[in-house]
């Protein structure tokens, strides 16, 4: 084990939210480069944990990203956030894709951290591979994270919620078309990442 | 922001603070304009760990690209950006963040790493580790500057061109690194060795010596047949050396001075300093040339960095060299060897052979049977005069000297190299520094570092780093041996040899010559004859005589009158005396005992009371100098055999048939070395313990349970091929996993001499064993019709076998319990059927067969396809038996040989059953009916069947239709499920996914479908796996499961709702946890049901219910396209 994470081993429970929100801050990054929203360029090679990863190098792009992802940290330390969604809208603002992260926590158990960072890298790097199942995007889309909560959070209970708000994002007809695209089912942690697409039916 | 980020934030404190350090150009020595250049650099650097072909030096890709850069070529080019490189890690090194370390923290003092692709922890940390505890990075691969190969993981091509990837560098995991920092020390890399490359079990390298015979036991380094450390340990070997001849022709000035230096930079200004030395005389060293082409620009760095490596010429070298190759033993030696022997009993088919020849162990055994042979005549003398003596008894004053030559095994072999007697030298089999090979014997200057027998070399090493290894000459010591005693003969009569090199000389009788000038003259004619400097004590009893030479070594003499016995033992430890281990000398100090005056004090009877009669006797009698025991002659052994352990591992059954006949053959070699003839004969097994670790010693035995079994024959033999025949059927009857022996050995004891044995009893065991020969055909014969009537007869008929079946009776618990095979024979019943050796009769003739059967009226041919059936299909046995319930049920039930079974798989009624009060003959019957094997019975005769019935209470007969008899409680319960269900279809209530292997591979095994079964076989294929997943096994039966099968309607109908209901569970169980899997499974099942229409029936049936599922569970549906 790497002598720097041995330290970290006891606060077991704060370190996966940590390290949960860090990882959805770099898959949200990575979806968005994968989808080509924007411009190759605007992002850059870089490493996390021990991965070849794309971050935004625009700052207010970075910021967003960061900020939503880091917002969840209060709720997923009190286990409320059921799934991140990072969704993708057409014009007329009905989402075309979303990429659902199904998280479930226990809390009661241990985290390894070079396990749990072991396990996390293989969906960094599954995730170029969806590529081929993606739909192509229409002009003047726009995306979005939303998180879904198992119950309402109490108003103004933390500073760090007020960046959050209540979402009217379209929800579509029929049930989605599910692909998944990764699943963990470790003690900690169990996440789920697949795509959902409308069904085409 | 070049440079890699590594982490949005938190735990990679040692990356990130690493990055802060690199981007200060404070911190930075180098200019401006050099450090943009770096940067520049260093990105390429980047991808070229991201996957840029390796080997950056290669001309050829990129040279094209540089026509217009400012450097003439790619050389020049990289050379330069090395260069660079290397300045910035020496930078970052000094600074203050990194420079704290003090230097005990710079463990990788000397290493030099290159980080191939992908690791945990990544290369940048690797490098921050590096950075921090002295060793080095190198970003592009080198042969001359890296040391280590990092990686986790090698590509094929890599593995199968291991050589020219690795160039012979050590391929290590990176927790060697990780390993080592914890441990505060640089660690063996040997155990960290690249799985790819050394599989479960290290095979590969080996490291002792190679026993070629015209260079008599050359040091090995560790390269073998793999190129593993080879260059790394020629130039260490090779800075030793160099040091040591620099020393010696410089002084102690010089090499001072070269201490001072750098670590690392000592390493490479000896290398090249070496270069020319080796380029002139290359004929002694086999290095590659590959050495040799060292290019100019470190070469011209290091000059200018240590001007002092270019004041000495490169003749200075060269005279060292020179030197080396006349002591041809030790340096040329080894930097020529490069060895292709192997090491353990998987590659090496003559591993006994080689094993006991390079055992120094064995050497000492052996020396004692040639000592025998040599001194014979004078032992003789010895006998009758020590009769006397004894008879004479004690009044007369008693004189011993114990002689002991210091150091043999070192001193032998360093005493022609004057120029080795004042260093450090120790013995041992591998001069691997960083290996597990033990020292056997260290001289003098060593043991003055702590250096000890019994250590292993790495340890010695970190306790001497400049601990000479040398290795050992038999033959050498033979004949210094020889000389010794030829000596010790010569004065004295009485001798009794200890060891070869080590004997108590009793020169009480010798009135006239005071035993100090003897032993004072002895040891000047063992040095002036052998070379080698002995030890003498001379004392009043055996004991005072032998910590008397303590007290002389080394090279010296000691006498201890007997008056001045209290006096000297006073003082004295209790674990100097012999017979005081470590246990004895802890239990003792948990009495206050540590000295002989304090174990004088306790009264023999308390001694007696605590530590056992003899243990205390010993220790009263010892502790006040008395010792009763007087010069014997060379004990007669007790037991004579071979044990091996160490290299051993075995893959599969023949590994081990192989390993025994090699033990055999080496055994029954010593045996008429000795003129010996056993009758007991012994198995001895290490296996390893269930959590035992891969031992610290390298292809050691490590943490092992013994187990031992052993045979006694009427008639002593010393045969090879009797040998190999007991020795199969010992082992045969440990049933053990042969991946888990550690080690074995054979022991022959109730020895008679060859001579003795000539006249004793005419039926011989080899009537018994070589049945098989049509000399003794008749005999057997006769002695097989004995067995009809007489009782008496078993104890020769089958003389081991019945012996092993009675212990087993005594301790059934244990024996029964592992011996199925043999379990017709113990269980005797019926006695003269029961007693027979089924293996006797398998190896039988078919004709004295045929002859026998009939004596025995037609049961001994059944009993015998039987015996072979059982062996082959333990599955279909059980199904055979199933049948035989059922016929059982109506017919009156019948019985054959009994087998007793392990398994407590009496179910509560008939737990009651079988704590009735049982009949007289319950020691022969089994105690209830489910022990009773059915297909045993069926193959009886009716006559016998019908009293064996007889014999058994009534109740156990009516219980016996219901209580199915199984020979493995769970999954022989299947067949029955399976055949009484057939009309409700299955096993739906079940989890078939319980347990490991889960339920549904033994259902599926058993099905009468062939796709069933097919599944279920690929699952035991791929249980290598720990638990291989479903998708997994689907993608095997891709290409496994042909498309024309067509099964009748009946059975696919119950297939299909198997696999079905198996699906459906897995569904179940991964819902939650794991789409990744249901999805791969039902994309495998679709291109499945494309080939077979088996298939496409299960997808659909079980589609509805994955969507639901996943509906339920997602809020929508699977999407598979």
């Amino acid at each position: 084990m790497p002598m720097s994470r041995n330290d970290d081993h006891q606060s077991s429970s704060g370190e996966l939210a940590q390290t949960l929100v860090e990882f959805l801050e770099v898959a949200v990054s990575s979806i968005v480069f994968l989808k080509g929203v924007y411009p190759s360029e605007a992002f850059e090679r870089q490493r996390y944990m021990n991965v070849v990863v794309q971050r935004a190098r625009h700052p207010e792009l970075r910021d967003y990203i960061h900020s939503a992802t880091s917002g969840l940290l209060p709720f997923i330390q009190k286990d409320l956030v059921e799934r991140v969604a990072v969704i993708f809208f057409n014009k007329d603002n009905i989402p075309i894709e979303r990429f659902i992260f199904k998280l479930t926590i226990n809390p009661s158990h241990e985290t390894d951290a070079a396990q749990l960072e072991f396990s996390l890298r293989s969906f960094l790097i599954k995730l170029p591979f969806s590529k081929p199942l993606l739909k192509t995007l229409p002009l003047d889309c726009r995306w979005e994270v939303t998180a879904y909560l198992r119950s309402l959070p109490e108003v103004g209970s933390s500073k760090d919620a007020e960046t959050w708000i209540p979402t009217d994002t379209k929800q579509w007809q029929k049930p989605p078309l599910i692909t998944p695209i990764k699943s963990l089912d470790s003690d900690p942690l169990c996440l789920q990442l697949y795509l959902e697409h409308p069904s085409s039916s | 922001m070049l440079y890699c980020w590594t982490r949005f934030s938190g735990s990679a404190d040692s990356c990130l603070k690493m990055k802060r350090s690199l981007g200060s150009k404070s911190s930075n020595n180098s200019s401006s304009s050099s450090n943009t250049k770096a940067k520049k650099k260093k990105t390429t650097s980047n991808q070229k760990t991201l996957g840029v072909a390796w080997g950056a030096a290669s001309l050829s890709s990129s040279r094209s690209s540089f026509r217009s850069s400012p450097f003439s070529d790619f050389g020049s080019y990289m050379s330069e950006k090395n260069r660079k490189l290397h300045n910035q890690f020496d930078a970052e090194a000094s600074t203050d963040f990194y420079g704290v370390s003090g230097s005990e923290n710079l463990i990788f003092q000397g290493v030099s790493i290159f980080v191939d692709g992908f690791t945990v922890p990544s290369s940048q940390e690797l490098r921050g580790y590096m950075l921090k505890y002295g060793g080095r990075f190198e970003n592009y691969f080198s042969r001359r500057s890296v040391t280590h190969i990092i990686c986790s993981n090698l590509p094929d091509s890599k593995i199968k061109n291991l050589r020219s990837f690795s160039r012979g560098l050590p391929v290590v995991k990176p927790t060697w690194i990780l390993d080592s920092i914890s441990a505060k020390r640089l660690l063996s890399w040997v155990p960290y060795q690249l799985d790819q490359l050394t599989d479960a079990q290290p095979k590969l390298s080996a490291f002792f010596a190679p026993k070629s015979h015209s260079v008599p036991e050359v040091v090995s380094t560790d390269m073998t047949c793999q190129p593993t450390s080879r260059f790394c340990d020629i130039r260490m070997n090779e800075a030793e050396v160099a040091n040591l001849f620099r020393a010696a022709k410089f002084g102690e000035g010089r090499e001072h001075e070269n201490d001072e230096t750098d670590g690392v930079y000592l390493e490479i200004t000896t290398r090249e300093r070496m270069d020319p030395a080796i380029s002139g005389d290359r004929k002694s060293s086999e290095l590659n040339s590959e050495e040799l082409d060292y290019c100019g620009i470190e070469e011209k760095e290091v000059n200018s960095d240590f001007p002092s490596c270019s004041e000495h010429p490169p003749a200075s070298t060269n005279i060292s060299f020179c030197e080396n190759d006349t002591n041809d033993d030790i340096s040329t030696a080894t930097t020529a060897v490069c060895s292709k022997r192997r090491h353990s009993t998987l590659e090496d088919p003559n591993f006994v052979e080689n094993y006991f020849k390079s055992s120094r162990l064995h050497f000492i055994g052996t020396w004692r049977k040639r000592y025998r042979k040599r001194f014979h005549g004078s032992s003789d003398g010895l006998k009758s005069t020590d009769s006397g003596h004894n008879a004479v008894g004690s009044p007369k004053k008693t004189a011993f000297i114990h002689i002991d030559l210091d150091c043999f095994f070192v001193s032998v072999v360093i005493k022609n190299c004057p120029e080795l007697q004042d260093k450090p030298v120790a013995v041992c089999h591998s001069d691997n520094p960083k290996g597990t090979a033990e020292i056997s014997s260290a001289n003098y200057p060593a043991r003055a570092y702590g250096v000890k027998a019994g250590m292993f070399v790495r340890n010695a090493k970190d306790l001497c780093p400049q601990l000479i290894i040398v290795p050992y000459n038999f033959e050498a010591y033979e004949e210094v041996a020889d000389h010794f005693y030829d000596i010790l003969h010569k004065h004295c009569r009485k001798v009794q040899a200890i060891s070869c090199d080590e004997a108590f000389l009793d020169v009480s009788d010798l009135d006239d010559v005071d035993p100090e000038i003897l032993a004072s003259m002895i040891r000047k004619e063992v040095f002036e004859t052998t070379g080698c400097s002995a030890s003498a004590g001379i004392g009043s009893t055996m004991l005072m005589a032998r910590l008397a030479t303590r007290t002389a070594k080394p090279a010296g003499q000691f006498h201890i009158p007997s008056d001045k016995v209290d006096e000297y033992l006073d003082q004295l430890p209790v674990d100097v005396l012999p017979g005081v281990g470590y246990v004895l000398k802890e239990k003792l100090k948990k009495h206050n005992i540590q000295t002989c005056s304090q174990l004088r004090l306790v009264s023999k009877d308390s001694l007696q009371k605590d530590f056992g009669m003899k243990t205390g006797e010993m220790l009263w009698s010892y502790s006040r100098g008395l010792d009763h025991r007087s010069v014997r002659t060379v004990q007669e052994n007790k037991s004579i055999g071979a044990d091996v352990n160490w290299g051993v591992r075995f893959r599969n059954q023949q590994d081990i048939q192989h390993f025994l006949q090699c033990l055999c053959k080496e055994v029954s070699l010593r045996l008429q070395g000795c003129e010996m003839l056993g009758r007991t004969f012994t198995l001895k097994i290490k296996k390893r313990r269930k959590d035992a670790a891969e031992p610290a010693k390298y292809m050691g035995c490590g943490d092992c349970d013994n187990l031992s079994r052993s045979i006694t024959v009427p008639v002593a033999t010393d045969d090879v091929e009797v040998l190999q025949r007991i020795s199969k059927k010992l082992f045969g009857s440990f049933f053990l996993d042969v991946k888990e022996i550690r080690g074995v050995g054979l022991q022959v004891s109730k020895l008679e001499s060859v001579d003795s044995s000539k006249r004793g009893s005419t039926r011989t065991l080899e009537s018994y064993l070589s049945f098989v020969s049509a000399q003794t055909e008749q005999r057997v014969n006769s002695r097989a019709a004995k067995v009809g009537g007489s009782s008496d007869c078993e104890r020769h008929v089958t003389a081991d076998d019945t012996r092993v079946g009675e212990s087993d009776r005594a301790e059934s618990s244990i024996q029964t319990s592992e011996i199925h095979s043999f379990s017709e024979n113990q269980a005797s019943s019926v006695p003269p059927l029961c007693h027979l050796d089924m293996e006797v009769l398998e190896s039988l003739p078919s004709e004295v067969v045929a002859e026998l059967d009939q004596t025995y009226g037609g049961k001994l041919v059944g009993l015998i396809e039987k015996r072979r059936g059982k062996g082959k299909t333990k599955s279909n046995s059980s199904l055979v038996s199933l049948d035989d319930v059922k016929s059982a049920n109506s017919l009156p039930s019948k019985m054959c040989s009994l087998s007793t079974h392990e398994e407590e798989e009496c179910e509560e009624p008939r737990q009651g059953i079988s704590s009735e009060p049982t009949i007289e003959m319950a020691d022969l019957m089994p105690l209830s009916f489910s022990q009773v094997d059915i297909s045993v019975l069926q193959e009886l005769p009716e006559d016998l069947r019908a009293g064996l019935l007889g014999a058994l209470p009534a109740h156990r007969k009516q219980h016996s239709p219901s209580d199915t008899p199984t020979m493995e409680t769970e999954h022989d319960k299947e067949p029955v499920e399976v055949g009484e269900a057939q009309n409700e279809i299955g096993f739906s209530d079940k989890n078939l996914w319980i347990g490991n292997p889960p339920i549904w591979v033994e259902k599926f095994k058993v099905s009468s479908h062939h796709i069933l079964k097919n599944v279920s076989e690929m699952y035991c294929k791929l249980v290598v796996q720990s638990r291989p997943k479903l998708s997994s096994i689907l993608q095997h039966a891709i290409f496994s499961i042909s498309s024309s099968y067509d099964s009748s309607a009946n059975d696919l109908e119950e297939a299909l709702y198997n696999v079905c209901e198996l699906l459906r569970q897995y569904i179940k169980l991964k819902i939650e946890g794991d789409i990744e899997e249901i999805y791969l499974c039902f994309r495998l099942l679709k291109r499945l049901a494309l080939r077979c229409q088996f298939f496409l029936q299960v997808y659909e049936i079980v589609s509805p219910f994955l969507q639901a599922c996943i509906g339920e569970n997602y809020g929508g549906n699977l999407n598979i396209s």
